[in-house]
């Protein structure tokens, strides 16, 4: 083969070369470049952008998902590189509760958020058998927007947690031990040896794990249509779910693109940050 | 294996060869008129055998390559939502969802056919106050013409649980429950207070009145549009101007939002109305945890029917929402499903889509068809709706009488009803699918809200979601 490419000239290796890449031009063409070239036109409306910050639902959607992915992304990952650090050990009781620990990943979406609907059913549900038995009454927990948001990042918490987890204990492990050995040499304390070795050396997974988990949440569709549908009365929609609502039940799509390329730029902005650090 | 270039050459010709003369009754295939048709999937297995065998019969006696496509409603939705944008769509569509969705909107845009002749040679046989759900403006033809052909309807029914009325030592018989309007909510919650003392362990859960608050499910809008006529009151005007504003209809308004907060507040509807989805009263009645529930459908009747007859014929009943607060027999709110032909059709041949859905709409055709539903759908047309299964409904074993359909067929036919109004104005599409008036309810229940001042948050949002339309 490499003689073959010696014996072609440069224009023909570049034709050679043009023609492999072919169908990965293509699609690339039909399935990055179409869709954001259509989205791009659509969302060129002026008007679209009246009617959308005049809408009350858009607004509150914009404070939801700042809620929504500042606090689930963050509390997420701060637990995670805790917890990394709880089973970074090679016990036999650390590896069961690790396998234990990894369960909420492991279930799939709909029947996990099907179970805390069941939960926190006003009716039904286990939280208000409780509060009920405590004396404290009867809640509409997913009937109020602040604990319907709640409840979302409390699941979003739960079902990601182990999978980030896991994703800071391999880079934990990755630290060499000698450092901690150093560290204990020099009477540095447990405090002390996260603060000056795990910690930086950990930072830049751990900004990566946060600008990956915060392009996938603000992209979250599933969990928050599952839970809430957007209710009570559209005040628990994210992105995601107002731009769906926009586009299939209002009829809207310019109103759906619309949404998505308002929060573009925040979203170009993490990858752009993402590639550059991995870089 | 190894082939030279001359033998690939040969091969290659002749296959070619080959295939041109296979092709030839291609060609005569491709001169047959093609008819591609959206339907949406029935609830029930006769209602997509009924239609495929009118498809097999349309395809034999006029010779058409016909494909017919069956999707579940809200897929449908979505299916047909995309075809419009892409202008890649079916020659005929029918969608649960396209009087209040699709004709309005597609048909405001100019993307809808006209079948004003259509209705004109089937108006002899349609009940005309169905009709103006398709007759809706073209901003790009700038007239008002029928875009669509309606077919069938739903409207408001409310179902009861017989034993556990009896179970409360009330009467169970619909002719003897009051059908004033106070007497008669206040009936169920004598139900609930009655069944809780009787005995409290099991009846502790039991709610009187399964009446949907919630701001995500459609039955709300159906709930709410129901009460406002019982109070007198309307949002737009014939012209389709908004006139919820105006002195009465507010004051109306204002008294329906008030009902509903006070309804739910007095512990007599179960606190998860505020959640619940379209299926969710449905699940609630069939779980036996409410006594009676408002459905605008006859799903719950038609599911007994299926799994339970005893609970269809003996158990259950249905009856007529009661008459207004002023004394006047109600006005029921009607939905009426539409077929409609894209005009960015696939196969461009209306004179073609026009005939098959005359086809389906055949008396004999369109009776097989609409009785697969079981009662579910009530039909447009007068011949149709004059077939005994809708004047007596199911036969039961031993000579049951039918308690629910009979009294279906008599909303229909002998109450006054109105076609839900999104055909006098587009922009009622994005009002119900924002479910402005759920949202009302969240406020007065949810947020503790004056009911005047969630009824004035609303009117507000619907002005300006009609003047932001285009």
């Amino acid at each position: 083969m490499t003689a073959a490419a010696d014996v072609l000239s440069p224009r023909s290796r570049n034709l050679q070369g043009l023609l492999f890449s072919l169908p990965l031009i293509v699609l690339f063409l039909a399935f990055v470049v179409y869709p954001l070239y259509f989205e791009v036109t659509q969302a060129l409306d002026r008007y679209t952008y009246e009617v959308l910050f005049n809408d009350p639902i858009y607004v509150q959607t914009i404070v939801n998902t700042l809620v929504y992915v500042g606090i689930a992304v963050n509390l997420k990952l701060f637990l995670a590189l805790l917890l990394s650090g709880v089973l970074d050990d090679d016990s036999r009781s650390t590896r069961f509760l690790s396998a234990i620990f990894l369960l909420p990943w492991a279930i799939p979406v709909l029947p996990g958020i099907l179970s805390v609907r069941w939960m926190m059913s006003s009716q039904w549900g286990i939280l208000n058998l409780i509060s009920e038995d405590l004396g404290l009454g009867t809640h509409h927990w997913l009937a109020s927007r602040w604990t319907a948001i709640s409840a979302l990042i409390i699941f979003h918490i739960w079902k990601y947690l182990p999978f980030w987890t896991v994703i800071i204990l391999a880079a934990r492990r990755g630290i060499p031990r000698q450092l901690y050995e150093a560290g204990a040499i020099d009477g540095a304390n447990p405090f002390q040896t996260f603060r000056y070795i795990s910690f930086p050396l950990l930072a830049g997974i751990y900004l990566i794990c946060s600008l990956l988990s915060m392009v996938f949440t603000m992209g979250d569709f599933t969990n928050v249509w599952l839970m809430t549908g957007g209710a009570p009365g559209d005040s628990t929609h994210v992105l995601a779910t107002l731009a769906y609502r926009y586009t299939f039940r209002v009829g809207k799509l310019d109103w759906g693109v619309g949404v998505f390329a308002t929060a573009l730029p925040v979203t170009l902005l993490f990858i752009f940050i993402l590639i550059k650090k991995i870089r | 294996m190894a082939h030279s270039r001359r033998e690939f050459l040969k091969t290659a010709a002749g296959a070619a060869a080959a295939s041109g003369t296979l092709a030839f009754p291609m060609v005569s295939r491709a001169q047959q008129k093609k008819l591609t048709v959206w339907w949406n999937r029935g609830y029930y297995k006769e209602e997509d055998e009924a239609m495929l065998k009118i498809a097999e019969d349309f395809r034999k006696a006029k010779n058409v390559d016909l494909d017919i496509s069956f999707t579940i409603q809200e897929d449908l939705l979505k299916k047909i939502i995309s075809a419009m944008t892409a202008r890649r769509c079916p020659d005929v569509a029918f969608c649960f969802y396209n009087d209040w969705e699709v004709i309005p909107k597609y048909g405001w845009e100019g993307k809808l056919v006209e079948t004003t002749d259509v209705i004109n040679e089937l108006k002899p046989r349609y009940i005309e106050k169905f009709l103006p759900v398709a007759h809706v403006y073209d901003n790009v033809a700038k007239k008002r013409a029928y875009y669509g052909v309606p077919i069938e309807c739903q409207t408001m029914h409310i179902h009861y649980w017989r034993d556990l009325l009896k179970e409360a030592g009330m009467n169970d018989d619909p002719a003897k429950i009051p059908m004033d309007w106070n007497g008669y909510w206040d009936y169920w919650r004598k139900a609930q207070d009655a069944l809780r003392k009787k005995d409290p362990a099991k009846y502790a859960k039991v709610y009187g009145i399964g009446m949907t608050e919630s701001s995500s499910a459609s039955d709300t809008i159906y709930n709410f549009e129901m009460a406002l006529l019982s109070y007198g009151g309307t949002v737009f005007s014939e012209d389709g101007k908004v006139v919820a504003d105006q002195g009465a209809n507010r004051e109306a308004i204002v008294k329906t939002l008030k009902w509903f907060a006070d309804m739910f507040n007095s512990g007599y509807v179960p606190p998860d109305t505020l959640n619940w989805s379209d299926g969710d009263n449905n699940a609630n009645f069939h779980s036996k945890s409410i006594v009676m529930t408002p459905n605008p459908s006859v799903s719950i009747p038609a599911h007994h029917f299926f799994n339970n007859p005893d609970n269809y014929f003996n158990k259950s009943a249905t009856i007529e929402w009661p008459d207004g607060p002023d004394g006047k027999k109600p006005t029921y709110m009607v939905a009426v499903k539409t077929i409609i032909i894209p005009k960015d059709s696939t196969n461009k041949d209306v004179p073609l889509a026009k005939e098959f859905i005359k086809f389906v709409l055949e008396p004999k055709r369109f009776t097989d068809y609409i009785k697969g539903a079981n009662g579910r759908w009530f039909p447009a047309f007068k011949d149709v709706a004059s077939d005994p299964f809708f004047s007596k409904g199911q036969a039961g074993k031993g000579g049951a009488v039918d308690p629910h359909l009979p009294t279906v067929t008599r909303i229909y036919l002998e109450r006054p009803t109105r076609v839900f109004e999104h055909y006098k104005n587009p922009a009622n599409s994005q009002i119900y699918a924002e479910n402005v008036w759920g949202k009302a309810m969240s406020r007065t229940n949810v947020d503790k809200w004056p009911a005047d001042k969630a009824a004035d948050e609303a009117i507000g949002r619907i002005k300006t979601i009609v003047a932001q339309w285009r």
